[in-house]
């Protein structure tokens, strides 16, 4: 085997160069210096002052991370089924739709929500709910909801947010589902209907199945995105009312940043919503794994 | 071989590029006339601060050789701006803070005690120089006040009623109740007595506090703070009474009033012409915009009720003269420049807000002159304490809470209290 040398063996490091940089200064220093600043008390503005472990102490009896834990993991259960299963729906409908005029529609409009940022889809839906805006008066009205009333109530606030994120995912989700249902040979559904098998049956033991790749990629990445609401939550209900839609990220940002003398334990926060996502990262790796190794 | 010495050297350029963009010297760029540079830092006081501003400091920046880069901060990122900037090293000469923020600047040595600069010309000619008094020094220059939160009233619906304006809690009460009805006949309450909205997502949670809360307290009697600032005040007789009292007004409220912040509950139900009541932050213009933005609202306006006391809060935000400023005496030059008259009357004619000295005269609708003349006894700032925003931030929470009856008034002031106590145990022990 020709040994390599000069610039050829230099060059696969270079190439990963930037990318490292960035990962190492920006996310893994970021992650550094959060581990550290956990131990001290810190405002910001003057130097650290080194606390031991008061600040984890100090979580274990905060009822106020207790409640965002609990609406973060809340979060999580809302819009992960109903990301997954909404996604699949709106995938098999697009893809049966595609030639008429009507899916054609569909196809452009489902994503653009997607396209928005966070902080838009907020305010916006801010609006349409609170706006007294006659038809969306009139659709909620059909179950017996009144709109204004949704983000006020804290039964009900933490639902309508995750309601928010599925409807701004949802156009994400149906164009991964939708690639993985067009791979999917036709010959299956056709030999399936020469055996008699209805379109629900089909849709059972055939496309689900055939899914199953693109379901778990979805499934990691739903959980992912399902723990990013900072900037929906920040626009549709400030975190209230009285917690009730305060999720880790909002209670780590209003630690650091509208508390001046938090910053420290605010860290802290931000640690144990990174062992929440790094356990459920190795879990879903696992999964993967194991599926990946079964199809 | 072309390609991956291309590639290569592609590489190099974004790797030189990344790290030139993280590099920073600290040092500042001359201005473009050569001559210094002041850094001044301000938050949104108008459509376009920075021009309005800009406009007017031509003949003052030639006049010290120097140029004056002002820079707008959005309300919503304005706390973070500051805290990431100062723990850099990276902020402005003059900054622009209001109280709830200031105290960990003053605690750190961020911000100078600009006693030193008063003249007893000072004293005499600007109005509000108290209100920048704090820990026991001039450590904010006041650059805006006279906006209080007031109590806006529909005449027609007041009148409807055969009432007078509200003058005491009692007399509030009573309008509300006789306020809150079905006017239409449909069997559903269409018409309320006191527009409410205690979402947070406007400005932050203590906006509520500013609203609706704070002026409650007052006009009871109570206050944030003891006076020694070793403890909270807020959940004692007069502040229990006051909560309960305003737990009570939920019922002429619309009942959607956690869901809208308190500007879009002003602009939406009162201004519609849905609410006997409403609570907004006051202007000088309002007689103006307001025939704009609601013609057909007849709308007036009580500076503050009175139950034990009056009360309503006005804002005081000051200018601040940094630690870290190249040129403090500039600085402080510039400070006196932008709030004396000669500066403020021509600001005040573009965009009108209280006048700061004596020598400036009132710029606004006359409707609203009597908050400036009769009634500048009945609006005053928070008290500046430790761990304020903290403490201010968990009362918000709680007063959401006992709002929507989640929790009971004693449970919530009992949780707001022992949070903040805990805090201000643990600041003074610190301290000793």
């Amino acid at each position: 085997m020709k040994k390599k040398t000069g610039i050829k063996k230099i060059e696969p490091y270079l190439y990963i160069t930037p990318i490292t940089l960035i990962l190492v200064l920006f996310v893994i220093g970021s992650v550094l210096i959060s581990l550290t600043l956990a131990f001290t008390k810190y405002n910001i503005i003057t130097p650290p002052v080194f606390r031991g472990i008061d600040n984890y102490t100090r979580i274990l009896g905060d009822a106020k991370f207790l409640k965002a834990l609990g609406n973060t993991l809340k979060l999580l259960v809302y819009i992960v089924p109903l990301q997954m299963v909404s996604g699949i729906l709106m995938s098999v409908f697009l893809l049966a739709t595609r030639k008429r005029l009507l899916g054609k529609i569909a196809n452009c409009v489902i994503f653009i929500p997607f396209l928005c940022s966070n902080a838009v889809v907020g305010v916006v839906w801010r609006q349409l709910l609170n706006g007294k805006i006659p038809p969306v008066e009139w659709f909620f009205g059909l179950f017996g909801i009144e709109p204004s009333m949704l983000l006020g109530d804290s039964k009900t606030a933490l639902i309508t947010v995750a309601m928010v994120a599925i409807w701004k995912w949802m156009g994400y989700y149906s164009v991964i589902y939708l690639s993985g249902l067009m791979s999917i040979p036709t010959t299956c559904y056709e030999a399936a209907r020469v055996d008699g098998a209805g379109k629900i049956r089909c849709f059972f033991s055939i496309t689900l199945p055939m899914l199953k790749p693109t379901i778990i990629l979805t499934l990691f990445l739903c959980v992912t995105t399902s723990l990013r609401n900072f900037e929906l939550i920040f626009n549709l209900t400030g975190g209230g009312p009285n917690n009730a839609t305060t999720d880790l990220v909002m209670y780590a940002y209003t630690l650091c940043f509208r508390t001046s003398a938090s910053a420290g334990y605010a860290m802290a926060v931000s640690n144990v919503l990174f062992v929440v996502v790094l356990i459920i990262g190795l879990m879903q790796q696992r999964l993967l794994r194991r599926d990946a190794s079964e199809l | 071989m072309k390609k991956k010495w291309l590639s290569a050297l592609l590489v190099t350029a974004m790797v030189t590029g990344l790290a030139a963009g993280c590099g920073n010297n600290g040092e500042e760029e001359p201005s473009e006339e050569g001559g210094k540079t002041l850094e001044v830092w301000l938050a949104p006081l108008d459509d376009d601060t920075e021009k309005n501003w800009g406009d007017l400091l031509g003949d003052w920046e030639k006049e010290h050789d120097c140029t004056v880069d002002i820079t707008v901060i959005p309300w919503d990122k304005y706390q973070e701006t500051y805290s990431t900037a100062m723990s850099s090293g990276e902020g402005p000469d003059v900054g622009y803070m209001y109280n709830e923020m200031i105290l960990p600047y003053i605690e750190s040595g961020a911000i100078v005690d600009m006693t030193d600069y008063i003249t007893e010309e000072d004293e005499a000619e600007y109005k509000y120089l108290q209100n920048g008094y704090m820990m026991d020094g001039q450590y904010g220059w006041p650059l805006v006040t006279g906006v209080p939160f007031v109590l806006y009233y529909n005449v027609d619906i007041l009148n409807e009623l055969g009432e007078q304006p509200p003058e005491t809690w009692d007399d509030f009460v009573r309008i509300c109740e006789k306020a809150t009805q079905d006017t239409d006949g449909d069997g559903e309450i269409d018409q309320y007595g006191y527009a409410v909205g205690m979402n947070t997502t406007d400005i932050g949670p203590t906006q509520i506090l500013n609203a609706y809360y704070y002026s409650v307290l007052w006009q009871n009697g109570s206050n944030i703070y003891n006076d020694d600032m070793k403890s909270v005040r807020f959940a004692d007789e007069a502040g229990t009474e006051a909560m309960t009292w305003m737990k009570d007004l939920t019922q002429y409220m619309n009942p959607d009033f956690m869901s809208y912040s308190w500007s879009d509950a002003f602009s939406t139900i009162f201004g519609e012409g849905k609410a006997a009541f409403g609570v907004n932050r006051s202007a000088q213009t309002d007689e103006t915009t307001y025939a704009e933005s609601y013609p057909d609202l007849n709308w007036d306006y009580v500076t503050s009720l009175k139950n034990v006391d009056y009360g309503t809060f006005g804002a005081t935000d000051s200018l601040t003269l940094m630690s870290d400023a190249d040129d403090p005496d500039l600085a402080m030059e510039f400070i006196k420049y932008v709030t004396g008259a000669e500066f403020m009357e021509q600001y005040h004619a573009k965009c009108p807000g209280a006048a700061l000295t004596n020598s400036e005269p009132y710029v606004g609708d006359p409707k609203m002159e009597r908050i400036y003349t009769e009634d500048t006894d009945k609006w005053h700032g928070i008290q500046v304490g430790p761990c304020g925003d903290e403490i201010l931030t968990q009362l918000a929470a709680d007063l959401q809470g006992i709002m929507t009856g989640e929790l009971t008034v004693e449970e919530g002031l009992a949780e707001a209290e022992e949070y903040s106590n805990q805090l201000l145990d643990e600041y003074w022990a610190d301290k000793e």
